[in-house]
């Protein structure tokens, strides 16, 4: 640990590591919900330098501008147009919320333990170029996986009408 | 000739449908049908019966069901001199039958359904005496009593009736259920049900189980078996039902009491005789129970008030007689009293009937009275079936019971001769007590007899037709035609056993006969010297008042049997409550728990279920990596 | 080219920390909108694994970015569906908690 400690971006990742697990408490702490949507709003732009700190550049970009720009955005207004003084309560700590907070805990128990107990042959090599990353993904878009991107693209036409569709107004809601 | 037994037991059948398919149509149509029809049966039986007389039995089958390589189940009809005879008498007396109910019914709504069912029951009768085997006949020996459960519950909306057509079906149900196990013993023996195999069996001495010889085997079977015919022909034990059934149409009664029912039972003692005389004891049993119900049933009906009461216990007692001849041998005796009495008793009905009807459903005899003026052709075609009962020397019954009493007197039964006089005599007390109260002397309620008069010719017809026979069918069996019947029924008999006359016998049962007439006579004249118009409840003497409460014997069944029964009944029912449903309830429960518990997960909440699912994937995940080791 | 020295494990448990957090999220808050974002956020730390191996794994390559960059994708489209179901939802229960969406007796 102590010789991770000794560079500067491993150190950089701590930190970052510890603003989004505190954000995430945070966002489990809140009772309001446009809070929680701050909350996870830091943790998204938290998760894109992180992106940005492992040298994926094109992808910490892009989720800062989708998550942390029109995610968090859309639920803000999602928030605001339902019921946007909801609190969650604080009395409700049921059976399901322990049987959820146990089983949650149980799964990033094991889960952590089997991180611990993998020998990890990790390259100390990594690619930090700039221009570079945001090339080969354009080229390796459009060659090696145009019909995926294509289909993407059908997949996000189909959701846009779709979301229209399902959120719009019926007749009859209209002459309530 | 088989074609031909066919086609006249199936007559009935047909009208039976006609008339429950047509109900709603007019009476006159019904009653057309069916005595035109029960007419062209007897024709027919009458050919069958002569073409047949002089011949071998006739026996036709067919396959019907294969149980077994060694073990079919057959259909069949059998002709032979004892089921040709009957075959006759079932269709004159229903012929009869057929004709008076149009006139006793015919403002009956329900007259339909009434021929239709007295069609059935005549035909079901006709296929028992027909059939070619055991199981063939238990068949329509249970179809016969449903038949006469309905139409005893003819009237269903009476309670009274409803209640005898109830016990007449439960009564003659426990004399079948022993029947049917005797029928199974024999037929398990001979693998065969069909009687002829199983008397030629017995006769071999091959007639056994592994586990039961031959007469202890017949001695059972036969035993069980004439529990039924005990239930059906109500001897002793079983005699209950029989003057309950008198809620029936009087029409109805007449059927049952001469033609159909309470015959069955005798035909199947005097079908299987060969089986019976081969089971050592079940005679004599059989002798001793039909004395003693004779006896039994004529003291009961010396003291009855309803005229058609008097007459139902008479048939109990002159079953008695038939049982008792075919016990102490006399087997062509029994069937000759069978055939007289078939005539004289429907006669005996019918006319009651008549008096029934003209007074408008009155069956007391204390009302009654001076109907001799009235109606004169009821009045002498009753005396003529009376005098028959009674055994008067040239109607029908003397020949019969007569020829029962000296066989009796010849085979040494001193015992049965003793009780079947003493009956003989209590015979002509109450037939003639019954015939001074009704029909002599002045009339007792002027109001009720005033309007009495004859029946229709419909009425009048049956009676005369069946007065004759009542009068003369007893000289188809006499010393002076050589004991034609007898030797019919008996071919292979000795001649010189019926030629000579026993005169001592007739003497003393026609002194008898005549001694009971006068004692009637005499009691009535007293009774009708005091004035009272009807005797009083109370302050009879103990013995007239044991037997008019037909010695207690209702009121024992009712206190042991039935008693018993419901207490049997209240056992099992706790057994069954308590036990049985707790045991259920117990199993519904723990279902029922199970169920609500699993209930509980599905409350229809995302949330829920997501968290489910969260604790299987923990559970596997965790089993996956325990087994992978080096985890933890 | 140059060294990063950011242990892998590190990265691979915070992953997993999130998106435990995630998932206790999405099956214990009652408003929708919290339930679909926190489904989000599983998306991410999914994400933060994919990158992480991309650039950090044994081989490097860029598949995972690229993977990684469809997965962003799919979400926005979901996300975008799922607000528009919840406000139909709004609109028909006049409420956005998880527990009416229950058309169950009780």
């Amino acid at each position: 640990m102590v010789h991770f400690f000794s560079h500067g971006d491993s150190l950089a990742f701590y930190v970052l590591a510890l603003i989004i697990l505190l954000s995430a408490m945070l966002f489990l702490q809140f009772r309001k919900v446009i809070y929680m949507a701050l909350a996870m709003g830091a943790i998204f732009v938290g998760c894109a330098a992180l992106f940005l700190l492992l040298g994926a550049v094109f992808v910490g970009i892009a989720q800062v501008m989708i998550y942390a720009g029109a995610i968090t955005i859309l639920m803000m207004f999602a928030i605001m147009l339902t019921n946007h003084e909801a609190t969650e309560s604080v009395s409700a700590f049921g059976i399901r919320k322990g049987l959820a907070a146990l089983g949650a805990f149980l799964l990033a128990v094991i889960l952590l333990f089997t991180i611990r107990a993998t020998h990890w042959r990790q390259s100390l090599v990594v690619n930090t170029d700039t221009q570079h990353n945001v090339d080969k993904i354009g080229f390796m878009l459009f060659r090696q996986y145009t019909i995926p991107f294509e289909l993407v693209s059908l997949l996000l036409l189909a959701a846009l009408v779709g979301a229209v569709w399902i959120a719009r107004q019926t007749k009859e809601e209209k002459q309530d | 000739m088989i074609e031909l037994a066919l086609i006249l037991c199936l007559l009935p059948l047909v009208a039976a449908v006609f008339s429950f398919v047509l109900r709603k149509s007019s009476a006159w149509l019904h009653a057309l049908v069916a005595t035109l029809a029960m007419l062209i049966s007897a024709l027919l039986a009458l050919i069958v019966f002569f073409h047949l007389y002089h011949r071998h039995a006739m026996e036709a089958s067919i396959h019907w069901l294969a149980l077994n390589h060694d073990f079919m189940l057959t259909v069949g009809v059998r002709l032979n001199a004892l089921n040709n005879l009957m075959l006759v008498i079932v269709t004159l007396v229903s012929l009869n039958v057929m004709l008076f109910s149009y006139g006793y019914l015919k403002t009956d709504e329900r007259i339909g359904i009434y021929y239709a069912y007295l069609n059935f029951f005549a035909f079901s009768m006709l296929a028992l005496v027909m059939s070619a085997n055991l199981l063939q006949l238990y068949i329509f020996w249970e179809m016969v009593g449903l038949c006469s459960y309905l139409l005893v519950g003819f009237w269903f909306f009476k309670n009274e009736a409803a209640r005898a057509a109830r016990k007449s079906f439960v009564v003659t149900r426990l004399g079948d259920a022993g029947m049917l196990g005797g029928i199974l013993l024999l037929a398990l023996a001979a693998h065969s049900f069909n009687d002829s195999t199983q008397a030629l069996l017995a006769a071999s001495g091959n007639l056994h189980l592994s586990w039961l010889s031959q007469p202890h085997l017949l001695t059972l079977a036969m035993l069980l078996i004439f529990l039924g015919c005990v239930g059906k022909s109500a001897q002793f034990p079983l005699h209950v039902w029989l003057p309950d059934a008198m809620e029936g149409p009087t029409p109805v009664s007449a059927l049952i009491h001469a033609a159909t029912m309470v015959a069955a039972g005798v035909y199947l003692v005097a079908r299987l005789y060969p089986l019976f005389q081969l089971a050592p004891g079940v005679l004599e049993t059989i002798a001793y129970i039909g004395a003693g119900t004779a006896l039994l049933a004529a003291c009961i009906a010396l003291s009855q008030r309803d005229i058609k009461r008097v007459i139902a216990y008479s048939t109990i007692s002159q079953l008695g007689y038939m049982m008792a001849a075919l016990g102490i041998g006399a087997y062509a005796d029994g069937v000759f009293h069978l055939l007289t009495h078939a005539f004289f008793k429907a006669l005996l009905f019918l006319a009651a009937g008549s008096v029934i009807h003209a007074l408008a459903g009155t069956q007391d005899l204390f009302q009654m009275g001076g109907l001799r003026k009235k109606m004169p052709i009821t009045f002498y075609t009753f005396l003529a079936g009376a005098l028959a009962l009674s055994g008067v020397v040239p109607f029908a019954g003397f020949w019969s019971k007569d020829a029962i009493l000296s066989a009796a007197l010849a085979s040494r039964h001193y015992i049965v001769y003793a009780l079947l006089l003493i009956a003989a005599f209590c015979t002509a007390v109450y037939i003639f007590r019954l015939i001074f109260l009704a029909f002599a002397g002045q009339s007792r309620q002027p109001a009720l007899t005033e309007h009495a008069h004859e029946g229709g010719w419909e009425m009048k017809a049956p009676l005369l037709f069946l007065a004759i026979f009542a009068t003369f069918a007893g000289f188809l069996n006499t010393p002076l035609n050589d004991d034609a019947l007898t030797r019919y029924l008996e071919p292979g008999m000795p001649m010189s056993e019926y030629q000579n006359w026993p005169i001592l016998s007739m003497l003393i049962s026609t002194l008898v006969a005549l001694l009971g007439i006068a004692v009637a006579y005499l009691a009535f004249q007293r009774w009708q010297a005091q004035g009272s118009p009807v005797p009083p409840e109370r302050g009879r003497p103990w013995w007239i008042q044991i037997s008019y409460r037909k010695f207690y014997l209702d009121e024992i069944y009712y206190h042991t049997i039935q008693r018993a029964g419901r207490f049997l009944s209240m056992l099992i029912d706790l057994f069954d409550r308590y036990f049985l449903q707790g045991l259920v309830r117990l199993i519904a429960l723990l279902f029922y728990g199970i169920g609500n518990a699993l209930r509980m997960t599905q409350d229809g909440l995302l949330q829920s279920y997501g968290t489910i699912a969260l604790a299987a994937l923990v559970v596997w995940f965790a089993i996956a990596v325990f087994r992978a080791g080096g985890v933890f | 080219m140059t060294t990063v020295h950011i242990p892998l494990p590190s990265v691979l448990a915070l992953a997993a920390i999130l998106f435990c957090i995630g998932l206790y999220g999405a099956l214990s808050k009652r408003s929708l909108i919290i339930v679909l974002v926190s489904l989000e956020l599983m998306l991410s730390s999914v994400n933060i694994n994919l990158v992480a191996f991309s650039q950090l794994g044994a081989f490097p390559n860029l598949r995972g970015q690229v993977f990684s960059l469809f997965t962003i994708t799919v979400a926005a489209a979901e996300i975008a569906v799922g607000f528009a179901i919840v406000l139909a939802f709004f609109r028909f229960r006049k409420s956005a908690d998880a527990d009416d969406a229950n058309s169950q007796k009780r």
